[in-house]
């Protein structure tokens, strides 16, 4: 049997490599950045939706000054999720809005809202597309819905979940720059 | 305690090495085996707790990464052909459990005695006798079949 264990895996006097065993056993540097960049992202995203779902009686919801005849909707065509409802703001210039089912609130005319960093909306009407900077640095495209009759235009990303935006610009039809909005920190 | 690794590395190295190669059922995720295992080793040297040998600690690792790299590699071919000309002799390990093929190649490859292994398999050094005395039964068997 001995013999034939020899034969099965013949001894080699090697002499290793030591200096691989410790390049190996070094931390990868970038596993480590994205994880904590995902972290930072899932902390940003999370718990916010996490803190409003808990410190709230059920989800957040169109408020009640919101003219509910006059609901307008963006739903996300991959998901079907509706990620914005709007109406105009009863005895107001302005209009209620619920985003991504997590803020809610009224805006009267002439504001520019970026908040939460997902989604926004503007009053003026000269915008009909844009860019945006998200928090890794990449510059996308943004999807622009422009609602006549509550006059607004809603802006975010492409994609099943909205990215968080950094800064976000906002162009007329010539190309020109609108307005140009970062997110405070 | 980096250096006694080290020093465990170079004196021990054909023999680590052939254990994970008839483990992993190939030479070269063996060898690959042996490296990671002594990587993690390096990574994981403040968890030794000094309660049985350093040796006997690396060795589990060692035989552990082999298996994780045996099981990667699922559709294997045997680590020898079966007798190609019909009279050569093989081991005949596809008789044995993971467990005595894994303490026959520690006994034979390796030298190790029986506490060793035990150490290294986390097993009671009297299961280590046992199975490497079936594990013997088993292919001294074998052996009397094929030549009668």
């Amino acid at each position: 049997m001995n013999e034939l264990l020899e034969e099965l895996v013949p001894r080699r006097d090697e002499l290793g490599d030591w200096n691989d065993v410790l390049r190996r056993a070094r931390p990868l540097p970038r596993p480590r950045l994205v994880f904590a960049v995902a972290i930072a992202v899932a902390a940003l995203v999370v718990a916010p939706a996490l803190g409003v779902l808990l410190t709230r009686d059920g989800a957040p919801r169109l408020p009640r000054e919101a003219d509910r005849s006059k609901v307008v909707v963006i739903v996300q065509p991959l998901s079907g999720r509706i990620v914005v409802q709007a109406a105009p703001w009863k005895g107001h210039d302005g209009i209620c809005y619920l985003l991504l089912g997590i803020r809610a609130g009224c805006a009267p005319r002439g504001t520019v809202v970026l908040t939460p960093p997902l989604v926004g909306f503007t009053f003026d009407p000269r915008v009909v597309s844009g860019t945006a900077v998200t928090f890794a640095g990449k510059r996308v495209p943004l999807v622009v819905r422009h609602f006549e009759k509550l006059g607004v235009t809603f802006f975010l990303t492409r994609g099943r979940l909205p990215r968080l935006l950094r800064e976000a610009t906002l162009l007329g039809s010539n190309g020109t720059v609108v307005a140009r909005l970062r997110v405070k920190r | 305690m980096l250096e006694d690794l080290e020093a465990l590395y170079r004196l021990r190295l054909p023999e680590f090495r052939r254990v994970a190669t008839a483990i992993a059922g190939d030479r070269e995720l063996g060898c690959d085996a042996v490296q990671d295992a002594f990587a993690r080793a390096v990574r994981k040297r403040r968890s030794f707790r000094g309660r049985g040998t350093l040796e006997a600690w690396v060795w589990r690792i060692v035989v552990n990464a082999a298996r994780d790299a045996r099981r990667r590699r699922p559709a294997l071919a045997e680590p020898r052909d079966a007798a190609t000309n019909g009279h050569a002799p093989v081991l005949p390990l596809d008789l044995l459990t993971e467990r005595q093929r894994e303490i026959v190649f520690l006994h034979y490859y390796a030298d190790l005695d029986y506490a060793a292994i035990a150490e290294a398999l986390e097993i009671s050094p009297g299961t280590v006798g046992a199975t490497l005395n079936a594990a013997r039964k088993t292919l001294r068997r074998a052996f009397e079949e094929v030549q009668t």
